[in-house]
């Protein structure tokens, strides 16, 4: 990799990452109902302390060095002008150093992420709050991870913002512990997401972000930290959340391509992730509820535990599926239920499954369709069906690496032909 | 090696109103280029100038006066400059062209440090 490529991956990661924290940190001091300001001054702070990077280098600790710098320009400029900015004037600054810039023992960040999870906005304009202000994303980035014009999400977060500020009484704080509990299954769904498109952006130049990843494992822990009542639920999805990420060191090939989980050097899976996964498995069995995060893990759990492509367990991995499609429906549970069939060796069952799938909207668009129907026809040896199938999913919207893994799939189909 | 010394004006009002994304991208074509002069053993020091503030201190009229900036007259601001080592003006030039400034603004000053005085 070039110098450059690793320096826009560095400023991305470091930015968004610092970003989210100083708005957390800040929204943390100034009171839930100045998330807007808050994001205007750690921007201003961000920009300021970048702007010297040009001249002087990248520091050897960008994060650290970033933290500082940008945490004391927001103060400063708070300081400068707390009046202007309605902010009481007996905002304590005493002693900045210790007190904003030190994360303190609760988590600012996750502190923000409850906030977020506000019952009068919708399910999406959480999660849209959550990325833009707690993950550090910028608008435009969190607009293309949804598929939105900026714009439409500009006003969507505008609208958002003047809700949780325009709320009083409880809100005048922030969220209790009481309220943690109260909002559980919205931030673990929250979690599960901002995991999902850290996983697989469906846009953009790069398969997954590794930084978004991480940080949806790491508010998990916060979180598990938190909540002492803790929820079986939340540890078959922080499982889930250990599978998936051990796999990742294995998804891309030294040059860069996509390899699909048949195609994976199972050696290269992270095992530490692997054999924290099973622990907390273990720990989401300690109550007899069965959510859909208990399914998901134990299909990942199968796939960690298969020694090879050929010997994954199948039959079991079909039998989660039917199950989480009885429990929570949806197109891409309807795509992988079939995917899985066919592999376990079920074609007609499958055929019948993407059937139900076509009816999802949407389904036309997502490149995971005609993935799963490529799959099926290549299985039953029409090759030429299976070839137009991929000619469909390449005309799909996607991210780069995939589109190029689709691409050669429709190559290898082309050679056989 | 002699060490040379770029200086990177900009209009006064270059960095106004750019959007974020511009400007991060802006950063990391910089900050890209930097890296790799460092890397390559090209890139000696540099110093960003703060836009805003400035003073001027004369003693035209005949008693020493300080005025302020900014100076919004001018065509262009300083702003900052960098010290690159290249073995002459051929080198140092070629090194120029290179450099983002030349896509994003107008003009790089070149002028060599006077290697007398390091000696």
């Amino acid at each position: 990799m070039s110098i450059a490529s690793d320096i826009h991956k560095l400023l991305d990661e470091t930015v968004r990452r610092e970003r989210g924290w100083l708005i957390s940190s800040l929204v943390s001091r100034l009171g839930p109902g100045k998330v807007e300001l808050a994001e205007d001054v750690a921007q201003d702070a961000i920009v300021k302390a970048l702007a010297t990077w040009p001249y002087k280098g990248v520091p050897d600790n960008p994060r650290a060095w970033l933290r500082r710098v940008a945490g004391n320009a927001a103060i400063d400029r708070i300081r400068r002008s707390a009046r202007e900015l309605g902010i009481e004037d007996d905002w304590d600054f005493a002693s900045p150093e210790s007190d904003v810039i030190t994360p303190s023992l609760s988590d600012p960040e996750l502190d923000l992420m409850v906030l977020c999870c506000d019952p009068a906005l919708s399910a999406q304009d959480q999660l849209f709050l959550a990325l833009k202000t707690v993950c550090g994303f910028t608008a435009a980035e969190t607009a293309a991870l949804f598929f939105l014009k900026e714009d439409t999400l500009s006003q969507r977060l505008a609208r958002a913002k003047r809700q949780l500020r325009s709320q009083s009484g409880e809100l005048a704080r922030f969220p209790t512990r009481f309220a943690l509990k109260d909002r559980l299954p919205q931030l673990l769904k929250m979690i599960y997401l901002m995991f999902a498109w850290g996983y697989l952006p469906r846009r953009g130049e790069v398969l997954f972000r590794e930084d978004v990843c991480r940080e949806a494992i790491r508010l998990s822990e916060s979180l598990l930290a938190q909540t002492d009542g803790q929820t079986a639920g939340h540890h078959a999805l922080h499982a889930l959340l250990l599978f998936q990420a051990a796999r990742l060191p294995a998804r891309l090939s030294v040059d860069g391509r996509l390899l699909t989980l048949e195609q994976q050097d199972r050696s290269k899976w992270d095992q530490a992730r692997v054999f924290d996964g099973f622990a907390q498995l273990q720990a989401a069995q300690s109550s007899p509820a069965l959510t859909r995060y208990h399914l998901e893990a134990g299909i990942a759990s199968i796939h960690a535990r298969a020694p090879s492509w050929a010997r994954t367990d199948w039959a079991s991995i079909v039998r989660f599926y039917t199950l989480l499609d009885q429990q929570a429906p949806s197109l891409a549970v309807s795509i992988n239920l079939a995917v899985s069939q066919v592999y376990a060796g079920a074609r007609d069952h499958a055929e019948t499954e993407l059937q139900k799938a076509e009816a999802f909207p949407g389904a036309q668009d997502l490149p995971g369709y005609h993935l799963a129907r490529a799959k099926l026809f290549e299985a039953r040896g029409n090759l030429p069906k299976a070839h137009e199938a991929l000619r469909r999913a390449a005309k799909c919207r996607t991210s780069t690496p995939v589109g190029e893994h689709i691409a050669r799939q429709a190559e290898l189909i082309d050679a056989e032909l | 090696m002699a060490k040379f010394v770029l200086m990177l004006p900009h209009a006064p009002n270059r960095y106004n109103n750019i959007g974020e994304g511009e400007f991060m991208d802006l950063m990391k074509d910089y900050i890209g280029w930097v890296e790799e002069m460092s890397a390559a053993g090209k890139y000696a020091s540099g110093e960003k100038l703060l836009a805003e503030g400035g003073k001027i201190v004369t003693n035209r009229s005949g008693s020493i006066e300080v005025h302020d900036g900014p100076f919004a007259e001018v065509a262009e601001i300083l702003g900052g400059y960098m010290v690159i080592n290249a073995e002459d003006y051929d080198e140092a030039v070629e090194i120029a062209r290179s450099h983002p400034h030349m896509k994003h603004n107008e003009t790089i000053i070149i002028r060599q440090t006077d290697p007398a005085a390091d000696d």
